[in-house]
């Protein structure tokens, strides 16, 4: 079997490079076409090969050379193998969705060239099997995605949302290559799997190190506050799909990094490791959320989510290194699974909800939640798939997110099990603060979904929105993916307990699925829960009032007459309420955290109240920009001009320093 | 002198149905029945809904006094309610302006059937304001029952409320000397 | 404890007993008048049309015509007829039939 996975996945890679291939060769609407569907095809042979080794837990492995970099070698791990069934969902689906969203020309294939380029270096990070490997296609996933961000370069707001992602992608690779340059000297070799299994050789002052940049330099990527500032910059500024693809896999793929690290490089670390990584992600999830509900961007709201979701994903894992350190083996596997199913679910959704904002975006000309609306009307598929996404996002039953987020809730109720009293306070305070965020993100997805579709256009462009030539089959195959993800989770728990039984070595299957399809958490006596029979009864208790409705006796004809309205004379758009007014309470609430910045100005003064316009100005504070990052560029600056004498452009000066280097090195190698 | 529909209105195109309240006929007698029907559901729970068309307020400051301990509308089944969807009467007040016309129209036509209406004050027969430019000098929707009075007290009201469900009889007192036909 | 609580229950209940009982204030109420026919004339009878308020009083031919649902009690009538009428002290007009509000009095003086 693990040869059928190696074909599948260099089948992947060969398709995607002749993907982009095409699209230079041919930058024509065939050529656009050829190479979507190649894109697709080459999606499938990654979800296929990512299925086939989880389920089959094959060992793969490819041993191409040692040469001057170090050595050349591929492996799939089980952990891995989850992502690249991510990747290939998304790929597949994104390549669905390329033909009808872009326009052909030289722009869309330089852009293409550079997306087939990401996907393949994601691909070969996950199957890295050496440090070189792994670090080469880091480098190379994150340059081609900033080409990716640059696909209309022209506009300064681009420009410097891709800087911004590539400088803040390169602090986090310096942390990233010490991570890892640490590790592979103490072990002697570059290879990770031999990392691996020398990986209690590490002192603790250097695992703590280790640990510390892993989590740092993964963060940057990942999108953990407060390395987070990239994403609300560059999500937006990208196409919809390049939104898509950033959301869904790279950010996966420094939760990734961070997972391989933890759980296959170190050892068994101290609590703290586990409690930091939980801090850090309940504070992304709080945050993230929180400065979402003020966002009226679309996609900026979008990309503050992908934080607090990243958030969730890091606190399951911190929290499963906790228990692991606390001696509660099964309950650290069962939040280990959960994280991994919350990486699979968020993929699914948040790409589909990017993909549906670039459709709108298309259509409309907008993506400001303030001026659309009432598109449920004109674009019912569109808005249907869009609930699909909104309803798995929000956590809501019977789909896929309430299924994630329940185990990890159980995982997190069970810190009683815990010795220590202050990890077990500690542990409580991280799910008090992840049913804060569910709360929170109910209410920002159905501001979400409420102000674009719902209701009366607020402006023209909204109004005249339809249905006709908007890409959905990507769309469509990624809403049927979170239906089977939640109603198909007893299979889904069943491939992620081999993947963790592989990863840690603690298999609890027989405590996760008992018979009957339904879950429990990991202990007999503590929980139960049934997504197939939750999904059935739900659809099934609609139909009860339903048939009362459809059966009853009628007395009486209906009459059908105007929603009641107050009696007002004629309904307008502006009486609805905006997403900035929904917002209002969360607004009001936690004041204190966004420290806004209001402005309002009116044309006149007049006492009777005709003063004209009003202008209200709404600015929340950036405050990790302001307090964490401008400080320390205004620092780097300053040490730049104190340097600056160094280069004074004087030629004699440079031919002193070039001896007194040779003096140096001839001092040095003669000793 | 009936209050009749004065301008037609956009909100629905058929005319409000059964409210012959008039003597004889087989009409009437099938408009007789409906109200013992709606009496019998309303009367012992009735939810009014109260509109003002342009009063002066003296007929509202009456209104109002029915929640207080002394009059306590409750006692006899008797509540107040904002919302047209659950309101059984719809009790207007003032001379029926033509700014309030939409309001009026629309909030009875959102209250379901079987529905009542009671007109309060001199207003509604064309007392203190006739038929000018800014008003009807009477209701534009059909009426149930009269509560004349300028205002009249909270005890003609609650007479008037329960007249409207048939739990009292009318007491126009002795006859002296009525007009032989409508006036 | 609420002292409202203490000095209601030593006064009682204060709510009336309407309908069951007459309540004793609707004594005081301001009532639509009603007039002597003996003493109205003609010429009383156009001074008092002239002076209501409320378009309650008409006149036609050999009689004064009271809309009682009309009337606001002002007393203007009968200050300016004296000794014609006299307050009816009814206050229960309500009525599903606004024609029988109208009372005509024929005049004294003749058709």
């Amino acid at each position: 079997m693990s040869s059928a996975v190696l074909s599948l996945l260099l089948a992947t890679a060969a398709v995607w490079l002749l993907a982009a291939i095409t699209a230079v060769v041919s930058p024509s609407r065939v050529g656009l076409t050829v190479a979507a569907c190649l894109s697709s095809l080459g999606g499938s042979c990654a979800l296929a090969g990512g299925l086939i080794a989880v389920i089959t837990r094959a060992p793969v492995h490819l041993y191409v050379g040692a040469g001057l970099a170090g050595e050349t070698s591929f492996a799939l791990t089980p952990l891995a193998a989850v992502f690249v069934i991510a990747l290939g969902l998304v790929a597949t689906a994104i390549g669905a969705y390329l033909p009808r969203y872009h326009r052909p020309g030289r722009g869309t294939s330089v852009y293409l060239v550079a997306y087939h380029g990401a996907l393949v270096a994601s691909l070969v990070v996950l199957c890295a099997g050496s440090v070189t490997v792994f670090l080469m296609a880091w480098e190379s996933m994150t340059l081609t995605s900033y080409l990716l961000i640059l696909r209309h370069q022209r506009d300064l707001k681009v420009a410097s949302g891709a800087f911004l992602f590539l400088a803040l992608g390169e602090a986090g690779f310096a942390m990233i290559v010490a991570a890892l340059g640490i590790l592979a000297v103490q072990a002697g070799s570059l290879n990770l799997a031999v990392i691996a299994a020398h990986s209690g050789r590490l002192a603790p002052g250097w695992q703590d190190a280790v640990f510390l940049l892993a989590l740092l330099g993964f963060g940057f990527k990942a999108g953990l506050v407060p390395l987070h500032i990239w994403l609300p910059a560059a999500h937006p500024v990208a196409p919809a799909d390049g939104s898509g693809f950033l959301s869904g896999i790279v950010t996966k793929l420094g939760v990734y990094g961070f997972a391989m690290v933890a759980f296959e490089l170190l050892p068994r670390g101290p609590v703290w490791w586990g409690l930091l990584a939980m801090a850090l992600g309940a504070l992304s999830a709080l945050l993230g959320i929180l400065y979402a509900l003020m966002e009226r961007d679309w996609k900026r709201f979008l990309a503050y989510s992908t934080i607090e979701n990243i958030g969730i994903v890091m606190m399951a894992l911190g929290a499963s290194l906790t228990f692991f350190e606390s001696a509660q083996p099964a309950v650290a596997a069962l939040l280990l699974i959960a994280a991994l199913y919350h990486v699979l679910n968020h993929a699914t959704y948040k790409t589909l909800l990017f993909l549906q904002t670039g459709v709108v975006e298309h259509v409309t000309g907008l993506r400001d939640l303030d001026r659309l609306g009432g598109l449920a009307r004109r674009m019912p598929v569109t808005a249907a798939l869009t609930l699909v996404g909104t309803l798995g996002i929000a956590g809501l039953p019977p789909l896929n997110g309430f299924v994630s987020e329940w185990l990890v809730f159980e995982g997190l109720f069970q810190g009683f099990r815990i010795h220590s009293h202050l990890v077990g306070v500690l542990i409580v305070v991280a799910a008090a603060t992840l049913a804060l965020t569910g709360g929170l993100a109910v209410n920002a997805f159905a501001r979400a979904f409420g102000m674009p579709f719902l209701g009366m256009p607020r402006s023209e462009g909204a109004a005249r929105a339809g249905e006709g030539g908007q890409p959905m089959a990507g769309a469509a195959l990624l809403a049927a993916a979170c239906l089977f993800l939640a109603l198909g989770a007893p299979l889904v728990l069943t491939g992620m307990d081999q993947v963790v039984a592989a990863t840690t070595g603690t298999n609890i299957l027989a405590r996760l699925i008992v018979p009957g399809l339904t879950v429990i958490p990991a202990h007999t006596n503590f929980s139960a829960f049934s997504p197939t029979y939750l999904a059935i009864c739900l659809v099934a208790m609609l139909l009860v009032p339903l048939t009362i409705v459809r059966t009853r006796r009628r007395s009486a004809e209906d009459r059908r007459v105007p929603v009641w309205a107050g009696g007002i004379m004629r309904f307008r758009p502006r009486m609805q309420y905006t997403a900035t007014t929904h917002a209002n309470p969360v607004r009001v609430t936690f004041d204190g955290l966004y420290r806004p910045h209001v402005e309002v100005t009116r044309a006149s003064d007049d006492p009777a109240g005709r003063s004209g316009p009003v202008h209200y100005r709404f600015q929340v504070t950036p405050l990790f920009e302001r307090y964490l990052y401008h400080p320390i560029i205004r620092l780097a600056e300053l040490l730049a001009k104190r340097l600056q004498p160094l280069q004074s452009g004087d030629v004699n000066l440079y031919l002193l320093y070039v001896f007194i280097t040779v003096l140096i090195v001839y001092a040095v190698a003669v000793r | 002198m009936n209050p009749t529909v004065r301008q037609p209105w956009e909100l629905s195109s058929a005319p409000p149905r059964g409210r012959q309240s008039g003597t004889g006929g087989a009409l009437a007698q099938a408009g007789d029945e409906l109200r013992r029907r709606s009496s019998r559901l309303l009367g012992r729970s009735l939810q009014i809904r109260t509109i003002d068309t342009g009063s002066c307020g003296a007929c509202e400051s009456e209104v109002k006094l029915l929640a207080s301990p002394h009059y306590d509308l409750h006692r006899l089944g008797l509540f107040f309610t904002p919302a047209p969807r659950h309101a059984d009467c719809l009790l207007v007040t003032g001379p029926g302006t033509l700014a309030m016309d939409h309001a009026l129209l629309a909030t009875y036509e959102a209250m379901p059937d079987p529905k009542i209406v009671v007109a309060v004050g001199a207003c509604p027969l064309g007392g203190v304001f006739g038929p000018d430019q800014y008003s009807h000098g009477g209701v534009v929707v059909p009426i149930d029952v009269v509560i004349p009075g300028c205002p009249p007290s909270p005890l003609a009201l609650l007479h008037g409320l329960l007249v409207a469900v048939d739990r009292l009889a009318e007491r126009l007192g002795p006859d002296l000397r009525t007009s032989g036909g409508p006036g | 404890m609420a002292l409202w609580f203490l000095r209601g229950t030593r006064r009682g209940v204060v709510t009336t007993t309407y309908p069951k009982r007459a309540d004793p204030s609707s004594a005081h109420l301001p009532t639509p008048p009603t007039f002597d026919s003996a003493a109205l004339n003609a010429s009383v009878a156009t001074r008092m049309v002239a002076v209501c308020p409320s378009r309650a009083l008409e006149l036609e031919p050999g009689a004064l015509i009271l809309d009682r649902g009309r009337c606001t009690a002002c007393q203007r009538c009968l200050t300016v007829g004296a000794g014609v009428g006299t307050p009816s002290g009814q206050f229960e007009w309500a009525t599903r039939e606004p024609a029988r509000l109208r009372l005509s009095f024929p005049l004294a003086g003749g058709a």
